[in-house]
Formats: structure tokens, C-alpha cells, sequence
């Protein structure tokens, strides 16, 4: 299983490689297909773990909430203020990939 | 980005669109606090009414946060807030920009309250035990290590203070942009108008069912997200302040 995901992933990665170095347009070019290339899976990641980071968070909090719901008004703000950290993460990701797509280098 | 996104409705050669809609945001604020306090009446009605209950919210707040010192820093936590909350939804009326849409005006923000709070902190307690506060309770040998650690967090806060309420207000921009550009003339209204046969079967459900949910989901996403950021970035100033000034009274 761990081999077939590494060689797929090897497989994606090697793909705009080989379809640039065919018309041999230079440095640019490929520069310009490993952005695009990183900006997706370098977000499609940091969404996914967000994800799972996220989903916990706030199960834990709903556990709490469900436990002592005199408390919930707290709860709730210490569990927004956790989502914001967790979620700034991903947005200093979005950041570089916005700079990686749109910014000409 | 230029491709589907609709130039801003209104535009002056020479100035920067989030300067301009940052004038924007100023004058309606201005306007409704001049309307509010024309008439200062001791029972409130109407936008008196309004802006009380509004900046109660902050009040609570504040006195839950940073406890019975935390009304000395209303004003600017609340005029952070408004401005951030008006910008906010500013930029989810299509062809209005939303100033904190832009890096410039989110740094600003949060290099305010970065510098603010430090003031608070070196004016309450001087600036050689503000200073020895960063090293922390650790022991001798430590406290360089603990201190140049320390300086390169307090120094992360801004940075990740003003990069998210960015890439928030960015990130929901370009969605909508995106989503605004697939439904429409370009997209597949236009489709559904062209009057071929793959138009009406295809084009005309898809452009129904985009608005639908464009209207019904994204939309009221984006005004929760709006408002829940306005929160973080003030809530999260007023922890700030709130360490910085309980740093003194323990010490």
C-alpha cells in the first residue's frame, strides 16, 4: 500500500517534468509547472490536516459542552480562539500559494 | 485574477482601491456616530439604540478578558472592531471592495495593537522587569535561550494576526468571485441563454442550482466568517493587552 502511494506520488511529480523537458522551453516554463504543482498539493495537504486537526477540536469541545452546559459560553470561546490558531495555519498556506499562482517571478 | 473578477464599481485614478474603500468605511462610521450622539438621550432609541447594544458586546467582553482596567481600552478595541466588522461586510456586496481584502490594512491593524500593547506593558512596569519578563520562570542558565525565544513569538503575533484575518477576507473574495464568475454570463447563464440544446438541459438546472446555493450557503457562510473574524482579532487583542497587564499586578 505504502509503495503504490510513493510511486503514484513519484509518478504525479515526474509528470510536468517530462511534458516540459519534451518541448524544451526552458527554465521558466518548468518553474512555472512545479508552482502550480505545489500550490495544489501543498494545499490540498494543509486542508486535509487542517481537517482532522479542526474536527477534533471542536468534537472536544461539543464533549464538553455536553458535559457541563453551564459552561458552554466559555467553552465556545476558548474552542473559537483554538479553530482561529489551527485555521491560521493553513491560511499562511493559502498565503504562498496565492504569491506561487499570481505573483510573476 | 484580472479574468473573472469584475473591476471594483468605483475607482479614482492614482489611489490604491483599499485606500479609497478604507475612506468609505471611515465616513460611514463617522456618519453613524454623528447620528447616534445628535441627540443623547438617557432612555435610547433608534441608532443610539443600536450602537449602545453594540459596544456593550465590546464592554463584556473586555471586563471578561482583561477584568475591572479593561474599559480604559474600549476605544480602541471597539473602533478596531467596527472598522474590521464594516470592512467585512463591505466586501461581500459584489463590486465593493473589502479593505482587509489587502495586506496593508490588516498590518496596520495589527502593528496598532503590537505596539500598543508593549507601550501598556514598559508603562506599567518600567522597561528593565518588562524586559526580564521575557525570559520567564526558568532557571539562570536558561533564560538567554527563553528570551530570544520569547522575542521571536511576541514578534510571530503581528504576522500571523494580520496573514489571518488576510487570508480570510482573501480566500472568501476569490470564492465568490470564482463562483459569481460560474454563474454567469461567462458561466452557464450564459449557456442556458445561448439557446442550444445542452444550454437549456444542462445549463439552466446548473445556473438555478449555483444561485441556490451561492444564496443560500455561501453567503451566510461568508457573514458568519466575517463577523467570527471580527471576534478572533479583537478578542485575541485583548489577551494581549490583558498578559501584558496582568504581568504587573502579579509582579
Amino acid at each position: 500500500m505504502q509503495r503504490i502511494l510513493t510511486v503514484s506520488v513519484m509518478a504525479i511529480l515526474a509528470v510536468p517534468g517530462m511534458a516540459w523537458a519534451a518541448d524544451a522551453a526552458g527554465g521558466a516554463d518548468m518553474a512555472k509547472a512545479f508552482a502550480v504543482l505545489a500550490a495544489g498539493l501543498g494545499f490540498g495537504l494543509a486542508a486535509g490536516l487542517c481537517g482532522l486537526g479542526q474536527g477534533r477540536a471542536a468534537g472536544s469541545a461539543v464533549d464538553a459542552m455536553a458535559r457541563q452546559p453551564g459552561a458552554i459560553a466559555r467553552i465556545q470561546t476558548a474552542m473559537l480562539l483554538g479553530l482561529a490558531f489551527i485555521e491560521s495555519l493553513v491560511l499562511f498556506v493559502f498565503v504562498i500559494a496565492v504569491i506561487l499562482l499570481f505573483v510573476k517571478s | 485574477m484580472e479574468i473573472i473578477e469584475h473591476p471594483p464599481i468605483l475607482h479614482i485614478p492614482a489611489i490604491p482601491d483599499h485606500i479609497l474603500y478604507t475612506w468609505i468605511v471611515m465616513a460611514i462610521l463617522v456618519v453613524v456616530a454623528i447620528v447616534a450622539t445628535r441627540r443623547v438621550a438617557v432612555v435610547p432609541t433608534g441608532t443610539q439604540n443600536f450602537m449602545e447594544l453594540v459596544l456593550d458586546q465590546f464592554v463584556k467582553e473586555l471586563d471578561e478578558t482583561i477584568g475591572h482596567e479593561g474599559r480604559r481600552y474600549l476605544p480602541l478595541i471597539a473602533t478596531l472592531g467596527l472598522f474590521i466588522l464594516t470592512s467585512n461586510l463591505m466586501g461581500l456586496i459584489p463590486g465593493l471592495v473589502a479593505p482587509t481584502a489587502n495586506l496593508n490594512t490588516t498590518a496596520a491593524c495589527a502593528l496598532i495593537v503590537f505596539i500598543t500593547y508593549h507601550v501598556i506593558g514598559v508603562r506599567k512596569q518600567g522597561f528593565i522587569p518588562y524586559m526580564k519578563h521575557f525570559a520567564g520562570p526558568v532557571p539562570t542558565l536558561l533564560k538567554p535561550l527563553m528570551f530570544v525565544i520569547e522575542i521571536i513569538s511576541h514578534c510571530a503575533r503581528p504576522l500571523s494576526l494580520s496573514l489571518r484575518l488576510f487570508g480570510n477576507m482573501m480566500a472568501g473574495h476569490i470564492l465568490l468571485a470564482i463562483f459569481f464568475f460560474m454563474m454567469g454570463f461567462d458561466g452557464m447563464l450564459g449557456w442556458a441563454l445561448s439557446g442550444t440544446l445542452g444550454g437549456i438541459v444542462v445549463g439552466a438546472p446548473a445556473a438555478l442550482i449555483m444561485v441556490v446555493f451561492v444564496v443560500g450557503f455561501l453567503l451566510p457562510l461568508k457573514i458568519l466568517v466575517a463577523f467570527i473574524q471580527t471576534f478572533i482579532f479583537c478578542k485575541l487583542a485583548m489577551l494581549y493587552i490583558a498578559a501584558a497587564v496582568e504581568e504587573a499586578e502579579h509582579h
